[in-house]
């Protein structure tokens, strides 16, 4: 079997450095990771100097994902012989057991962590994931709850509350979360688009303004986020076709779903999609002249349809 | 009348000049390193850590609240700043003003501290001025009064010589506080080694006490957020958006199969 730096022509020093932009992306390739690492470890440890030990730590969890438990033990080994008593090392073995599915051996160390140190965070949001392993997702909610009353800054942990809520479907909770998440991050259109359709799902002709106005603010923000632009004209339909609203309203959210049209059609046309502009114009006008909004979700659901097929 | 300018022996720029320049830069490395391996952990309290984040939070609301509805923004001003209950008026942390009698390790630190930085300075001082005495060392650009005189020319017995001329052990103070921003340089910000910067805060850390400033802290962002309007950053963002036509360049084909 030929190695990496054979397959592919690199020196151990591109390796290495492939490994560090891996782990400040926080990319989650994780056989990459294994197959680079493993190389790197076995053939070149004596060159790499300091950096060996963070890469046992990014090897020995890319490890864990591939199920090589072999490797993820012998990283585990030499870190413990480098930092016998370190928090850090602690946790990769509570990582190993909860691999191992030896949830109650987890959690005791997990709990012997906090003892010592209760302001681990690393320790306890491990705590929250067995739960969620173990399928308890009302107890993970509420683990998730106390842990951010105590870190109310933590925003991975923000965003996998709403996963959780999303997951419950409770739906104004979700969009509290992605609010703290806004706010601390106001210029990620990820977030934006996010809570556009939380509210959409929602429903209520107050919550389709706002995921109209937050699709509007994700494409501000990023003007090739086709999610947002498919979002922004399904709101802006719905609401026009509700039958609540009054004349301008309707006359406004009529002009907001030609235009998102319009923005489509260009997007497939400038990738020279014939078929495609036929059908996106074809579905999306059809859709404009009924009333019916669920004649609009069909048409954009056929359109994205007959793309994937064409792909794959 | 200029009065004649006195010519000093090379031998003195190589000998003294250079060697205090050197001794004093390394001193201070080897000060910075000491004082790492001297250094105590701070062990930080969960409560601490927790009001940090709370804090941020609190400011983050002020700052970015314009890009969340309006109803969100007033749920959250209503939970830190309610009269009854809002968090800023609610909690209040128990004040311990660290006193250093009281408080061990802070004992220790100031020792530790006192050890690392006064006592070399005044160690190497004098042995630098026992040892470069007896001779005029530099010259100060700038002219001085008499007064400065038996500060600054401690071995130099001339009661007619300018004030400019200096000993060496001024020479070797100017150099202390000069190698500031040499060690910035080299050791990195926050070294052991900047004891200006420690003399400074030694002064001024005797009336600081971190508790209390929770508190005010606390008070301070309770003010801060009352005064806070939500101007809602979305009012015309279709408009805005729909002004001109949206710029697809570098859209690839896999984007628009969305899933």
């Amino acid at each position: 079997m030929s190695s990496i730096s054979e397959l592919y022509d690199v020196s151990w020093e591109e390796m290495r450095d492939k490994l560090r932009k891996w782990r400040e992306e926080n990319f989650r390739n994780s056989e990459q990771i294994v197959d680079v690492g493993e190389e790197l470890i076995n053939e070149h440890a004596s060159k790499l100097g300091d950096d060996i030990w963070i890469i046992y730590e990014q090897v020995m969890i890319a490890a864990l994902d591939c199920s090589r438990d072999d490797l993820a033990w012998s990283c585990l080994q030499e870190l413990k012989r480098q930092f016998p008593d370190s928090h850090r090392v602690k946790r990769l073995a509570g990582m190993r057991l909860e691999a191992l599915e030896r949830y109650e051996d987890a959690n005791k160390l997990y709990d012997s962590i906090l003892q010592d140190d209760p302001t681990n965070t690393a320790a306890r949001k491990r705590k929250i994931s067995i739960l969620r392993a173990q399928g308890k997702s009302s107890e993970a909610i509420r683990e998730l709850n106390e842990y951010l009353e105590q870190f109310v800054g933590d925003q991975e942990a923000w965003h996998e509350l709403s996963e959780l809520y999303i997951n419950e479907h409770d739906y104004a909770k979700a969009a509290f979360c992605l609010e703290e998440l806004m706010m601390t991050n106001p210029h990620n259109h990820l977030y934006c688009e996010q809570y556009a359709e939380v509210k959409y799902t929602q429903g209520g002709l107050e919550n389709l303004e706002l995921a109209r106005k937050y699709f509007a603010q994700a494409l501000k923000l990023n003007n090739r986020n086709m999610r947002a632009l498919f979002g922004l004209y399904m709101s802006a339909s719905h609401i026009a076709a509700s039958p609540k609203v009054s004349a301008k309203v309707k006359k406004d959210n009529v002009k907001y779903a030609a235009w998102a049209t319009s923005q489509i059609s260009r997007a497939y046309q400038l990738q020279h999609l014939p078929a495609g502009v036929m059908l996106t114009s074809l579905a999306l006008s059809i859709s404009t002249k009924t009333p019916y909004t669920t004649a609009a979700s069909a048409g954009v659901a056929v359109v994205i349809e007959i793309h994937g097929r064409r792909q794959t | 009348m200029a009065e004649p300018e006195l010519l000093l022996d090379s031998n003195i720029r190589l000998w003294v000049v250079l060697p205090i320049v050197f001794i004093t830069f390394l001193v201070g490395v080897i000060r910075h390193y000491v004082s790492i391996l001297l250094q105590s952990d701070k062990k930080l309290t969960l409560e601490q850590v927790s009001d940090s984040q709370v804090l941020i939070r609190s400011r983050v609301l002020r700052e970015n609240g314009k890009y969340i509805p309006k109803q969100s923004f007033l749920m959250r001003k209503f939970f830190f700043n309610n009269q009854e209950d809002g968090f800023f008026k609610k909690t209040k942390r128990k004040v311990v003003p660290p006193s250093p009698m009281t408080d061990p390790s802070m004992l220790t630190d100031m020792m530790k501290g006192n050890v690392t930085n006064v006592l070399p300075m005044i160690l190497i001082g004098g042995w630098i001025n026992w040892t470069f005495s007896g001779f005029v060392t530099t010259k100060v650009p700038f002219p001085l009064t008499l007064r400065f005189k038996p500060m600054l020319q401690q071995g130099i017995e001339l009661l007619s010589l300018d004030a400019s001329w200096v000993s060496s052990a001024s020479w070797y103070f100017l150099n202390v506080f000069g190698l500031r921003s040499m060690y910035s340089l080299i050791l990195g910000q926050d070294n052991g080694a900047d004891q200006s910067r420690i003399m400074q805060e030694q002064m001024s850390g005797a009336a600081m006490a971190m508790p209390a400033d929770t508190n005010k802290a606390f008070k301070a962002e309770w003010e801060a957020l009352e005064l806070t309007d939500h101007q809602w950053a979305l009012e015309n963002v279709e408009e805005d958006l729909m002004s001109k036509d949206l710029d697809l360049s570098g859209i690839e084909k896999d984007i628009l199969i969305t899933d």
